[in-house]
């Protein structure tokens, strides 16, 4: 066929026509929840990462045993009714009668076991090791009762537990992990019905869910919108009911609409200065005077005022948090005085004070380079002059892990909601520890195999006082999570890990 | 007209191999993906199993020649952040890409094409002025300030668009027209400039001698010759336009490639990165193929060989 210049004028006309790909009609909004959030989930699967945005979606569909209530701070059942410690290394896990799959499976023992063998298989489920450590196996008891076996004395087990998502072994078996991620079948209040990538997922109730139905809504939609703008924006048109994770200046710009509310939520993360003593670190910040006055000199609670707008936590001069065991009430963080600090340098023989770098990552966490400036500020009134180093996320990270962030960086940390998680990070062997103490040693050990809660949170008061005493970081603030939410949405309560359970939230009948 | 396409697409092979190359190893000056990918507290003997997995464990001589033969296959390897192909994760979100920079295009040429004549036929009025200050408004302010006004106006403000998505044509509008004032102010200035020369002519001066109506003189026979460079312009801007792309898509949470690629860039998901930009460049060289055959076609003094 010979091409003139009309039959390919024409081609070239009906190529600029495509047609719109099928996208189906809007999801309806009558008892629709519609939730943004920052990021797609990159699989449906909960325990696939332990990214908040996949976690979120993924839970709606796959329950797991137990769960931390953010409402009441404890840790309910869910799947499980009943954990019954046999001795310091063998538990009972009783589960739930007459809950089935969307399959048609049934949560029983068998998925219950098959599950924790998924969780504890570190290729599977490599975000998770941490959690999965002690875990040394689990075993069928009868249809609804677990024995689960750890490889040591760990009282982190409930937690564990609470992260164990319970899937379908059938399934699971049919379609593998990847296929799972894709669509995956569920005891939750929801089951999959469409998962547009990066648009939107769309979960429906599921009918025959055991527990109690949904509130106000039949379908929860969550939309991935990465820029905090365009959150906070849907929120205030009434395109989204929820918008998690927005700014500062959003959230007071939102708090004054009559139809939004504003919640604010503890974060699990929490910031410091983090002042490397390795002998690898050599300079000033090896002794104990220079530090102390480094924290004289910065003035935490012009930070959390000025950069925050009140919306953050003073840390109290230690690393735990207040909701956390082994939080000690009793203690307070140094003051801010200048005159100290000047007295401390002078006193450990820098009168004139000294040059040395400060790290900071830029966009990692919330105004990290503006608090991180703030900070080379305040050290310079009192002589210590900081060469400010922003890093980008990725060499952030790869410092971190490889201890490079020294002599002085800005660390913004949220381990697993356990003691054990967040203070392990000062421990002299942990990669990323610029600490080395062998009186944080003895006690992070000790505490880690403590059965008894009571024993337990004296152990980490009495290291939060040795930590507080050798100062190895200047205690910053932490962070508080500001999500929005439509009038009409009640008992929604976001966690500090960034979890947002929909058990518990109702949404009212729009007017 | 056939052995000019042959020969461009043979010619074709080298360059995409070129970019595919080039971009294997730039991507990995970024570092590690490990740390981003798996938490901090993940115990070290899980990351190396993890890097060894991914083949991130292996001297980079090594991991190039096996992404080497899997390329040559047609296969980009498998994302490290959703484990699933990078290239089914690219064409996956290609259609809402090509959605978004289709419209762009149209938005443009509709409006910067009679915009440039009017601006031509008016030369040294007020409307020319008016135009040519739009034009250098158009190319100046970024895409991202654009779109972040445009949701504050149109989506808070006057409730007349939503903010992001992408449910219906309504989501298409903003990010779309965002887009395309920077391409319209191109095409209005690039059309107003030809057509100022054409009108010059001679064989306009026939026209009109002839009697034709102005608007035949202008629409039909100035506006044909004077479009030839506006192709031309279009079709080497495409680079740029795929490019805005990924910064509007973020801003509208448009779910295209853009965003996949910014996603990726982050979070040092290699093949996804690798396999977003072989086939950006790909579309990039299919471009300039199809504004050669379109200047050929259009003027018939061009033989292609």
């Amino acid at each position: 066929m010979r091409i003139t210049r009309r039959t390919a004028l024409t081609a070239v006309a009906g190529l600029t026509a495509l047609p719109l790909d099928a996208r189906g009609q809007s999801v309806p909004r009558a008892r629709t929840l519609i939730i943004a959030q920052t990021f797609d989930p990159s699989t449906l699967w909960a325990n696939g990462t332990t990214a908040s945005d996949n976690v979120n979606v993924g839970a709606c569909i796959n329950e797991s045993l137990f769960y931390v209530n953010a409402a009441t701070n404890r840790t309910e059942p869910l799947l499980a009714t009943e954990l019954v410690q046999e001795n310091d290394t063998r538990w009972l896990i009783k589960l739930r009668p007459d809950v089935k799959f969307t399959n048609g499976e049934a949560m029983d023992s068998d998925a219950v076991v098959h599950s924790i063998r998924i969780f504890a298989d570190s290729r599977l489920t490599p975000a998770y090791a941490s959690y999965a450590a002690p875990v040394e196996g689990a075993e069928k008891v009868d249809a609804l009762t677990i024995r689960l076996v750890t490889k040591y004395p760990s009282p982190t087990v409930l937690l564990m537990l609470s992260q164990i998502y319970v899937i379908p072994p059938r399934y699971w078996a049919d379609v593998g992990v990847n296929g799972f991620g894709q669509r995956p079948i569920g005891t939750g209040p929801f089951r999959l019905t469409e998962w547009q990538r990066d648009n939107r997922v769309v979960l429906d109730r599921n009918p025959d869910y055991w527990g109690p139905r949904p509130d106000g809504f039949d379908r929860v939609v969550w939309r991935p919108v990465p820029d905090e703008n365009a959150r906070a924006a849907g929120l205030e048109t009434g395109e989204f009911d929820i918008a998690a994770s927005l700014s500062v200046p959003a959230a007071q710009r939102l708090e004054r609409a009559r139809n939004l509310k504003i919640l604010e939520s503890p974060s699990y993360r929490v910031f410091h200065l983090t002042l490397s003593s390795l002998s690898i670190h050599p300079g000033p910040i090896q002794d104990r005077r220079v530090r102390l006055a480094m924290n004289h000199a910065i003035d935490k609670q012009a930070i959390i005022r000025n950069l925050f707008a009140g919306k953050a936590r003073a840390l109290n001069g230690q690393v735990l948090r207040r909701e956390q065991q082994g939080f000690d009430p009793s203690l307070q963080d140094y003051v801010f005085d200048l005159a100290r600090a000047r007295a401390l340098l002078a006193e450990a023989g820098f009168p004139n004070g000294f040059e040395t770098v400060l790290k900071t990552p830029s966009g990692r966490f919330p105004q990290d380079r503006e608090v991180a400036e703030a900070c080379v500020g305040m050290l310079a009134r009192v002589g210590i002059r900081c060469r400010l180093e922003t890093l980008e996320s990725g060499e952030y990270l790869r410092q971190l892990r490889t201890r490079e962030l020294a002599p002085v960086a800005l660390i913004g940390l949220a381990p697993p909601d356990d003691p054990d998680f967040q203070v392990g990070q000062y421990r002299s062997d942990w990669r990323y520890s610029y600490v080395q103490s062998a009186e944080f040693d003895r006690l992070i050990d000790v505490a880690r195999r403590e059965m008894n809660p009571e024993a337990r949170a004296g152990y980490y008061r009495e290291l939060m006082r040795a930590m507080h005493a050798e100062v190895p970081l200047v205690w910053l603030y932490q962070g508080v999570d500001l999500h929005g939410t439509a009038a009409r949405v009640s008992g929604f309560a976001p966690r500090g890990d960034g979890r947002l359970p929909l058990y518990g939230v109702k949404m009212a009948a729009r007017t | 007209m056939i052995p000019f396409l042959v020969r461009r697409l043979i010619g074709a092979v080298p360059v995409l191999f070129g970019v595919a190359v080039a971009t294997f190893f730039l991507v990995r000056l970024s570092g590690d993906p490990t740390d981003m990918i798996l938490p901090p507290t993940t115990p070290e003997d899980v990351r190396l199993e993890f890097r060894a997995r991914y083949g991130l464990d292996r001297p980079l001589w090594e991991q190039f020649f096996f992404w080497l033969g899997h390329l040559l296959r047609g296969d980009f390897g498998d994302s490290i952040r959703f484990g699933q192909p990078a290239g089914e994760l690219v064409w996956e979100r290609a259609g809402a890409t090509l959605e978004l920079a289709l419209a762009t295009l149209v938005i443009a040429l509709a409006v910067g094409v009679p915009a440039g004549v009017a601006a031509a036929r008016a030369r040294g009025t007020v409307g020319d002025a008016i135009l040519r200050v739009m034009t250098l408004l158009g190319q100046a302010v970024p895409s991202f300030y654009l779109g972040v006004v445009g949701i504050a106006v149109f989506a808070i403000w006057l409730r007349w668009l939503p903010s992001g998505g992408r449910d219906g044509i309504e989501n298409l509008v903003l990010p779309a027209t965002t887009l395309a004032v920077y391409f319209f102010a191109i095409v209005a200035r690039v059309t107003r400039s030809c057509m100022l020369d054409v009108l010059n002519q001679d064989y306009i001066r026939t026209a009109r001698a002839k009697g034709l109506p102005e608007s035949a003189v202008v629409w039909v026979h100035a506006l044909r010759n004077a479009l030839l460079p506006v192709i031309t312009v279009v079709g080497l801007q495409t680079g740029f336009l795929l490019g805005g792309v990924v910064v509007t898509e973020t801003v509208f949470s448009w779910p295209g490639v853009g965003r996949l690629a910014i996603q990726a860039i982050y979070a040092r998901d290699f093949p996804v990165v690798q396999a977003v930009v072989v086939i950006f460049a790909a579309c990039f060289v299919a471009v300039n193929l199809i504004v050669d055959v379109l200047y050929a076609l259009l003027d018939p003094r061009i033989r292609l060989r």
